[in-house]
């Protein structure tokens, strides 16, 4: 039951206040609709807006990757070991994500979640907010009939390459607003895309003189170089009433990447796009609020089911209803709901598309240690990328499919523990492990490793296209549940072998930065590189971009969303966080994600 | 009388929700691995962040931030419940406070709530008052025995360094083990924190921060398995008096404690191998897991934030600040930057 006080109809319900959810969002308070988020997880306030002037944020380094926890989930092999999470992931004993090591091999798994907070993922990313290139819409068309893909035995990367329903040129103008509105620093010159709309992104900051190396290294081979677009502001941001501190470089600070701001310079779409609408009487924001299913009459969602703070259900209504839990938990709630009525289940997976297609990136780098020793505490994310591994020249040069974007890390390793706890692994299941079982980092042994690695290591990643095949996918799994009884995400997903060989190409490009950029003639040491695939958990690993499962197509039996992000079967259900990219973009995705939700936000302004 | 702060019922919600709402009825979280599977806080997430320790931001004194906002909630979902208040040594214990009920949408949740200020370095008991029936905190997991044999919840607030879980040999015997690992045994390091704290009031630092307890990480794991890790408490009791054995065995008429560096340099080898002559491995089957774990926290408590109890006065940080220069002088670990006054110099970040 409702309070009497308290609406529960409204024209928009949104699900999830992150990267998918909030510009629409935004968008459509500002049109005057009535609007309702629903969010699982808690607000947290920057300092600025928090009426006890802190913030639960914290610059804390067991905030970010907290104490121990035991994984105590039945039904999983790995039942026992420990784990650790920040402290707006969610815990994994009560709702984890499971998947498939291998047959008989199912493990829970912190990968594939994001945050739970309001803004999502955005309120702990890095803050890399490149855009695709024109030509990641259109990785169908450009691999047709191609002869020249390496490592594709059976012809299934040609096969199930697939074009946007949109172009570039369609979400140029949604890419602007959202640099705009977001708020974000970096350079335009040297980018593979163009900026039609014009420019406008905050100046950067300053570059840590680590970086310095990469320069040097992508200068020796020729790759234009661009400073990595970041979504921390680093002016007074109008749009959002922002304000930089007296000196704009106090954001650089190594608490960055995994840390919510408490100060709020990162723009995640709380701070950006939702706060400051937060006092619009036509804007609802009910938060520690977890939507259990949406109920359907005929092709209309008539209800959203969700639990309150205490656990008690209630539902509401909206003339439209969009889903943005991020991919994995987006696709799980329709599989939900359609668990509780058979006909739901029909209308929205005619097809058995629902979780198909499911996405990652293909990632990975390369490290070295630098000569002489740098403060990389004093760092945002990522100084420089580079577009050189997203041309047709590289991609047909090397056979690939498509292309990648490469950048440098600035902040990882920056503090003491990131050092020690990554130390051998660079993954959220397996933190610690190295450092635990590595018997010389002792006393003598330890101060050489500190004296070796703190402010000497630098690492260049890349973010690529994975290719997209029906197995990988979201399914529920048939006997773990989450802490209200629900069965979680099962995810079984392994890489092509094009997948491995793209890997391969794009690490070695990686670590060639390094080689050259330590002595300019390319024989500087590199001490690893490699994709994802190659570690141990290979299968599990998701780089926090979560995407497919729903993607959105032209063609009803190939697609789960039309051009608009709405449910075929359905006339007012959409779906607007990852889960709609048909291909995952050589980039990092979440730029992408808030062009796409203004988009769709354009869209359903004109049609409420 | 101690003021009670009422904070909004958001601040008390963004705890409940994720920690305490629920339907399951499984052991499945890891305190689990420390109590009976009937034992309620095994079902609850992350119990152990209640009572809710916070920061607070002191208006009148923003720079010296000397008090913690301690946050309790009762969850009387489901329960008829009418008053519900606590008493602690926080204030006078005749003092009640009472919980108010905490609301969503307007209507009451069923968890009740109140905050009190509380100054760092202490730890206290306290007892919720039922409908006047004096009542253990059902989800914190610390509990202390008066010396009646009474039981009381326990809190402890920021940078607490008054011992809770280890015994003073426990203690003494991890100021060794823990001094092994980290990098300030070495003669560069000793130095550098003799140095380091002779520049610093030595009263600040107190009397059980001992040399060879470096940088007070034996604090921290006092600390951390008494709230965070209790699941580790058992670990650390039955591998230390292990560890206690082995050594006396090996150099009887000395405090194990005080046997001979190259001692502790040997077991800590068997240790790592898994194969400690002397061990009785019915009691504890792997060494090596307990080293792991030790070199997990020691590290842990080295380099994090001082109010988690080790790091005492960043002394741990002020090490890698110092040894890490340019050629100018100027450090290459400006820690101090980033963080509150007055522990760094932020000018903006208030902790
Ligand atoms: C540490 C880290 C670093 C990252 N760095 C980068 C980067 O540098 N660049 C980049 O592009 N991307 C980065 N990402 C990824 C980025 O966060 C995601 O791509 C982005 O947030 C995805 O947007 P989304 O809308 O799909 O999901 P999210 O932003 O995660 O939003 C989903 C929201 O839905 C809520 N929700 C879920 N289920 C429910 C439910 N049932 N009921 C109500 N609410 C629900 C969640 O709590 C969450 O708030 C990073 C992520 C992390 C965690």
């Amino acid at each position: 039951m409702n309070a009497v006080s308290e609406p529960d109809q409204f024209d928009v319900v949104v699900i999830g206040s992150g990267a998918g959810g909030a510009p629409l969002a935004h968008s459509l308070i500002l049109a005057g609709k009535s609007v309702l988020i629903l969010e699982k997880g808690p607000l947290i306030e920057p300092q600025y807006r928090d009426p006890r002037g802190v913030s639960g944020f914290k610059r804390d380094e067991l905030f970010a990757t907290g104490p121990e926890k035991i994984i105590r989930v039945p039904n999983v092999t790995n039942t026992g070991k420990a784990y650790y999470s920040s402290h707006v992931e969610p815990d994994l004993n009560d709702e984890p994500h499971v998947y498939r090591e291998q047959l008989g091999d199912d493990r829970a798994t912190i990968e594939g979640y994001t945050a739970q907070v309001v803004g999502g993922g955005t309120q702990l990313y890095g803050g890399v907010s490149l855009r695709f290139t024109p030509l990641d819409f259109r990785l169908g068309s450009f691999n047709a009939g191609r002869t020249d893909i390496l490592h594709d035995p059976d012809g299934s990367v040609r096969r199930e390459a697939r074009d946007w329903p949109i172009s570039y040129d369609e979400l140029e103008p949604y890419y602007a607003r959202a640099e705009r509105l977001v708020g974000i620093n970096g350079t335009h010159e040297n980018q593979a895309k163009p900026f039609r709309s014009g420019g406008t992104y905050q100046p950067p900051l300053s570059t840590n003189p680590i970086s310095r190396f990469v320069e040097v290294g992508m200068d020796a081979l020729g790759m234009p170089r661009y400073r990595t677009p970041l979504a921390v502001i680093t002016r007074d941001h109008e749009p959002s009433g922002r304000r930089v501190p007296a000196d704009p470089e106090q954001a650089r600070t190594g608490y960055v990447n995994r840390y919510g701001d408490p100060l709020g310079l990162k723009s995640s779409t709380w701070v950006s796009l939702l706060a400051p609408l937060r006092d619009r009487p036509n804007f609802a924001l009910r938060y520690n609020c977890v939507v259990t299913r949406l109920e359907a009459q005929g092709s209309r969602v008539n209800k959203v089911w969700y639990l309150d703070p205490a656990g008690s259900e209630h539902a509401v209504t909206g003339k439209v209803v969009v889903v943005a839990c991020s991919a994995i938990e987006s696709v799980r709630l329709l599989m939900l709901s359609g668990l509780a009525d058979s006909r739901f289940a029909e209308r929205i997976n005619p097809h058995g598309l629902l979780g198909a297609y499911f996405l990652t990136h293909c990632f990975g780098g390369a490290h070295a240690t630098v000569p002489g020793r740098y403060d990389k505490s004093v760092s945002l994310d990522s100084d420089w990328a580079t577009d050189f591994a997203g041309t047709e020249a590289f991609i047909r040069e090397h056979g690939l499919w498509a292309g990648a974007a490469i950048y440098n890390n600035t902040s990882d390793h920056a503090l003491p523990l990131s050092l020690g706890r990554t130390h051998g692994n660079q993954d959220l299941d397996t933190v610690w492990n190295g450092f635990a079982s590595d018997l010389r980092l002792t006393g003598e042994g330890l101060l050489r490793y500190l004296d070796g690695t703190f402010g000497r290591s630098l690492s260049v990643s890349f973010m690529a296209n994975q290719v997209p095949l029906r197995e990988n996918r979201v399914e529920l799994h048939s006997s773990v549940t989450d802490k209200w009884g629900r069965p979680v995400a099962y995810i079984v997903k392994d890489w092509h072998a094009h997948d491995r060989y793209l890997m391969d190409v794009l690490a070695r490009t990686s670590a060639d930065i390094l080689r050259y950029g330590g002595d300019g003639i390319g024989h500087h040491p590199v001490e690893g590189f490699g994709g994802v695939y190659n570690s141990d958990n290979g299968r599990a690993r998701i780089a926090n971009h979560i995407l497919g499962g729903a993607r959105f197509g032209t063609d009803p039996t190939d697609s789960v969303l039309d051009v608009h992000c709405r449910a075929w079967n359905f006339d007012n259900l959409y779906v607007t966080d990852g889960a709609f990219m048909p291909t995952a973009g050589g980039a990092n995705p979440t730029l992408t994600i808030q062009a796409n939700s203004f988009r769709v936000g354009d869209h359903l302004a004109e049609r409420l | 009388m101690l003021p009670a702060l009422q904070f909004s019922d958001d601040y008390y919600l963004n705890y409940c929700a994720k920690y305490l709402a629920r339907r399951n009825t499984e052991a499945r979280h890891t305190y689990g691995c420390a109590c009976e599977t009937s034992d309620r806080r095994a079902r609850i997430s992350e119990c152990w962040r209640f009572p809710i320790v916070d920061t607070h931001h002191d208006l009148a004194e923003p720079t010296r931030s000397t008090t913690n906002a301690v946050s309790f909630i009762y969850d009387a979902r489901g329960c008829s419940v009418s008053t519900v208040a606590v008493t602690g040594t926080f204030a006078s214990l005749h003092q009640r406070i009472p919980l108010q009920p905490v609301r969503f949408l307007g209507r009451e949740t069923g968890y009740l709530a109140t905050t009190v200020l509380v100054p760092k370095k202490q730890v206290h008991i306290y007892q919720f008052l039922v409908d006047d029936t004096p009542t253990l905190d059902p989800i914190n997991i610390q509990r202390a025995t008066l010396d009646n044999g009474r039981i009381w919840s326990r809190f402890f607030t920021d940078g607490c360094a008054v011992p809770l879980m280890l015994e003073r040999w426990e203690f003494q015997l991890l100021g060794p083990l823990t001094a092994h690992i980290l990098p300030f045994r070495t003669q560069t390091g000793e130095l550098f924190l003799k140095q380091y704290y002779d520049r610093l009031d030595r009263h600040a630092i107190g009397s059980q921060y001992r040399f060879d307890q470096a940088v007070g990480v034996v604090n921290f794991i006092d600390k951390v398995i008494a709230r965070e890790e209790r699941h580790h408490y058992g670990d650390y009791r039955v591998a230390l008096s292990l560890i206690r054995d082995v050594l006396r065995q090996r150099h009887p008429g000395c405090e194990p404690a005080d046997a001979p560096r190259e001692a502790f340099v040997e077991l800590y080898e068997q240790l790592g191998s898994g194969d400690v002559p002397g061990w009785d491995y019915s009691r504890y089957h792997e060494p090596r897991y307990f080293l792991q774990l030790l070199r997990r926290h020691t590290y842990t408590g080295a380099f994090s934030h001082p109010r988690n109890g080790g790091n005492v006065l960043a002394a741990g940080w002020a090490f890698l600040a110092d040894r890490y220069r340019d050629a100018d002088g100027n450090t290459l670990f400006d820690w101090e930057r980033a963080l509150e006054s007055p522990l760094g110099t932020s000018p903006d970040y208030r902790g």
